[in-house]
């Protein structure tokens, strides 16, 4: 039914490389392939009838990323009010829009990858993790979440629809690892800290755990909002049939992943965001994450293996837990794992540049985390010497010692004593020195790069084969260094 | 919201007056005039009825638990207020809105599994192809504009289970109560903690010795029950505007041993004043009082063989099951 589009140079799988390294009749065809991602394989036949085509709704501008879910695409609406479309349906000849109108809202468009691919896709049935970002997202209304504009169902494939952001988390910590190396402004760190503990609270209030928190999740509109993303491993822990652990074994990213989780906690709670959000907090002072540790991989049995190296991560800076600061510690079933942690050598000494407080053997008996916090805003292991403050002073200085509290506080290792989003947000840190801005662009004159768009869709209908990456930065964060390296 | 019935697409978009009700169906009938002439089926409630017993049937059979079975109910219900019932095969709408509702309500239950045992009930209706399933799931999802988080009475009914000193056999009650009001309009026109209040109610007022309501009740214990009923919300009501002394005793059947009776009687009282203390819409609990006991009053007329041999016809002739 289908005709196959000829397989070209720059769209068959394997090539990988960017629009800019094509010609221009390459780059019309890739282009023409992106479009056919959303035109493939109407079926004309009896059955589901979508309501609306996204091809008529949205004109696709290009590619942003992919993951093991499907592909993210920008577009904008051909209509100024796409939520009012429903009303006002249009045909599909209407031109974007008229000169008069509004502008037309750029969105990020979802295509869940099918779960069979090839020509013939067939209806396989959604799967839950599909179902449960659909329904939250539907529910949820808060200006730190990302909305979602719409659902599409059309051939046999989901497209959920959601307002555009310009920047993500990232990409901006990114920026300021470019040389020369300079921190992020106090302020913007501030109201980025401050909007997505205020998502945070919003999701956890309204019983929902996100579960995948991290900088890449983390998205901010080019007018300095800040907005979660990427609900798909979010769930809801208000009325759980099977406890949350039955479900998934492995969640949050291995870098952000909280201790409890790693100890293979049966019981887990809204703590296990704020873990996720203090690691976000670290890593936006010090421009690389806080507890880089390497993830072992799930055996062929499928058991889920121990996260020892993380483990050891997070002791080399708070030091291990100890069952007076963590009193349901020896209840956590890889409680035993601990002690042999604690023999092991210092075997990934290297990764750390100058980590004075790291001993060679063993872990510090308390926190070294003070320590972490002003060596990296006083600059000495941090972001480098071009920051300056107003006085001459390394900029996120004048963070202070209210800022160590809500790291602390965010990094504590019993989940029941770690700050509740609530309780952070009543912190000094946000209370104490300037006003908190909305906007955590006011007032600076750094302009960060634009999300990258690309037309580099190097598959044209399935549009999910194996080991396709985002084009833009790197999907898997235990790659995303070495593979900033290369670009 | 998620776990916020007050900021939920539920409240937002499917709770609806009667009229509205009426008239979404009144548009959906006219629509289809001509099909609506060629087959004719029963009144609406005995339609619910019908559905309700099969979707329990299919239920039964996958051993579904009541949270993801409530919430496939309601999918029925807010499917077939947009589509109209001789377009579908209603028992491939129904073994999908559990599908979907078991994976919704975190119990997923294998698309094989639950074809291969809605084709034990329906072997004519339903094909072995699981991709129909997957279809109709579309369909589903879209017409519901994929709001698909539902919130239910029970939350409500077991909070306030210790605060109106209910005793097992009440909860049991109000439970089956919760059950029967999804063949009613219910689930549209109030929100889930009325319908709760209201399945409470009755179940402390309306006690024909055991006797479940929508199994075998009888109109007239149906009857005596939403006087009861009655008398205990304007009670209620009365008491909250001032008016109200002592609370009277509540009239009740008589056939039941006495002491039993009486520690009912107390909590019918104690409940009637709690809803006084209450900032609770007790007109709107009238309403729903009068909608739950008439529609066991039409459930006595209701006929299954009939219902079934109506729906089978327009599936079967249009080629439904196909």
């Amino acid at each position: 039914m289908n005709p196959t589009n000829p397989s070209t140079a720059a769209s068959g799988p394997g090539s990988g490389k960017t629009a800019s390294f094509m010609n221009a009749r390459a780059y019309q065809t890739v282009k023409r392939s992106v479009m056919a991602t959303f035109e493939d394989g109407r079926d004309q036949s009896a059955g589901y009838q979508p309501k609306a085509r996204v091809t008529e709704r949205y004109r696709i501008i290009g590619f942003i990323s992919s993951g093991t879910y499907g592909r993210v695409y920008k577009a904008v609406s051909r209509t100024s009010n796409p939520e009012g479309i429903a009303v006002v349906r249009t045909s599909s000849g209407l031109t974007p829009t008229s000169s008069s109108g509004p502008a037309p809202i750029e969105v990020a468009i979802k295509k869940f990858k099918p779960d069979k691919e090839g020509e013939q896709v067939s209806y396989t049935g959604i799967s839950q993790s599909a179902i449960r970002e659909m329904s939250l997202c539907s529910e949820l209304r808060h200006a730190n979440v990302i909305r979602l504009v719409e659902i599409i169902l059309e051939d046999k494939c989901i497209f959920m629809v959601f307002e555009y952001a310009e920047h993500d988390l990232l990409q901006i910590i990114h920026h300021h690892t470019q040389q020369p190396r300079h921190p992020i402004p106090p302020a913007t760190v501030k109201s980025i800290m401050f909007q997505l503990l205020n998502g945070c609270q919003y999701l956890h209030t309204n019983w929902v755990l996100h579960r995948d928190l991290k900088p890449a999740n983390i998205m901010v509109t080019s007018g300095g909002e800040v907005k979660i993303g990427d609900l798909g491993l979010a769930r809801r822990f208000d009325k759980p049939l099977h406890s949350l652990f039955s479900g998934d074994k492995v969640v949050v990213t291995i870098w952000y992943r909280a201790p409890e989780l790693i100890l293979g906690s049966y019981h887990y709670t809204p703590a296990i965001d704020m873990w996720a959000v203090g690691c976000i907090f670290a890593e936006l002072l010090s421009l690389r994450p806080i507890f880089k540790g390497e993830e072992a991989k799930m055996d062929s049995k499928k058991t889920v293996p121990f996260q020892r190296n993380q483990m050891h991560k997070i002791a080399e800076i708070v030091g291990l837990p100890t069952k007076e600061r963590w009193p349901l510690l020896p209840a956590m079933p890889e409680y035993s794992q601990l002690s042999t942690l604690s023999t092991m050598q210092h075997s990934t000494h290297s990764h750390h540049h100058h980590h004075q407080n790291a001993p060679n053997r063993g872990y510090p008996l308390s926190s070294n985390l003070e320590k972490w916090y002003y060596n990296t805003i006083n600059n000495n292991s941090g972001a480098g010497s071009a920051a300056s403050g107003p006085n001459g002073q390394p900029a996120l200085q004048s963070l202070g010692a209210e800022g160590y509290k809500l790291l602390a506080g965010l990094l504590e290792y019993d989940p029941e004593k770690r700050l509740t989003a609530a309780q952070a947000l009543q912190y000094e840190f946000f209370s104490s020195g300037d006003r908190v801005s909305s906007n955590c662009f006011e007032g600076i004159k750094v302009e960060y790069p634009h999300r990258r768009v690309s037309q580099d869709d190097n598959d044209i209908r399935t549009s999910s084969l194996p080991g396709t990456k985002r084009s833009g930065l790197p999907d898997d964060t235990l790659l995303r260094p070495a593979k900033r390296m290369k670009e | 919201m998620s776990a916020n019935y007050w900021e939920s697409t539920q409240k937002r978009y499917w709770l609806f007056t009667k009229d509205e009700l009426a008239s979404m169906r009144q548009k959906l009938e006219e629509e289809n005039t001509e099909l609506v002439r060629m087959f004719p089926l029963p009144q609406p409630r005995h339609l619910a009825i019908y559905f309700n017993q099969q979707l329990l049937r299919l239920g039964k059979r996958l051993t579904i638990r009541q949270q993801a079975m409530a919430t496939a109910q309601v999918y029925l219900k807010r499917f077939y207020t947009r589509v109209e019932i001789r377009r579908t095969n209603p028992y491939l709408v129904i073994t999908t809105a559990i599908y979907l509702a078991c994976k919704m309500e975190e119990s997923p239950q294998h698309i094989r599994l639950i074809v291969t045992e809605a084709r034990q009930l329906w072997q004519d209706f339903i094909g072995l192809d699981t991709s129909k399933i997957g279809e109709c799931e579309f369909f589903l999802i879209s017409e519901m504009s994929s709001q698909l988080i539902v919130h239910q009475p029970y939350r409500s009914l077991l909070a306030l289970r210790g605060e109106l000193s209910l005793v097992d056999e009440d909860v049991q009650l109000a439970k089956s109560i919760i059950n029967d009001h999804y063949m009613t309009d219910l689930p549209f026109l109030c929100s889930p903690h009325t319908v709760a209040l209201v399945a409470i109610l009755l179940a402390l007022v309306l006690r024909p010795n055991s006797t479940v309501p929508g199994q075998n009740s009888s109109g007239s214990a149906a009857a005596a029950g939403l006087a009861a009923a009655q008398a205990a919300l304007s009670q209620a009501h009365s008491a909250r505007s001032g008016q109200g002394g002592i609370l009277a005793e509540i009239p009740s059947t008589p056939d039941v041993k006495e002491r039993v009776q009486e520690a009912r009687i107390t909590r019918v009282q104690h409940f009637a004043a709690w809803l006084a203390e209450s900032g609770v819409d007790i007109a709107a609990m009238v309403d729903a009082t009068q909608e739950i006991i008439s529609f066991y009053e039409c459930y006595e007329q209701y006929n299954d063989k009939l219902t079934r041999e109506q729906i089978n016809r327009f599936v079967k002739a249009r080629n439904l099951d196909k």
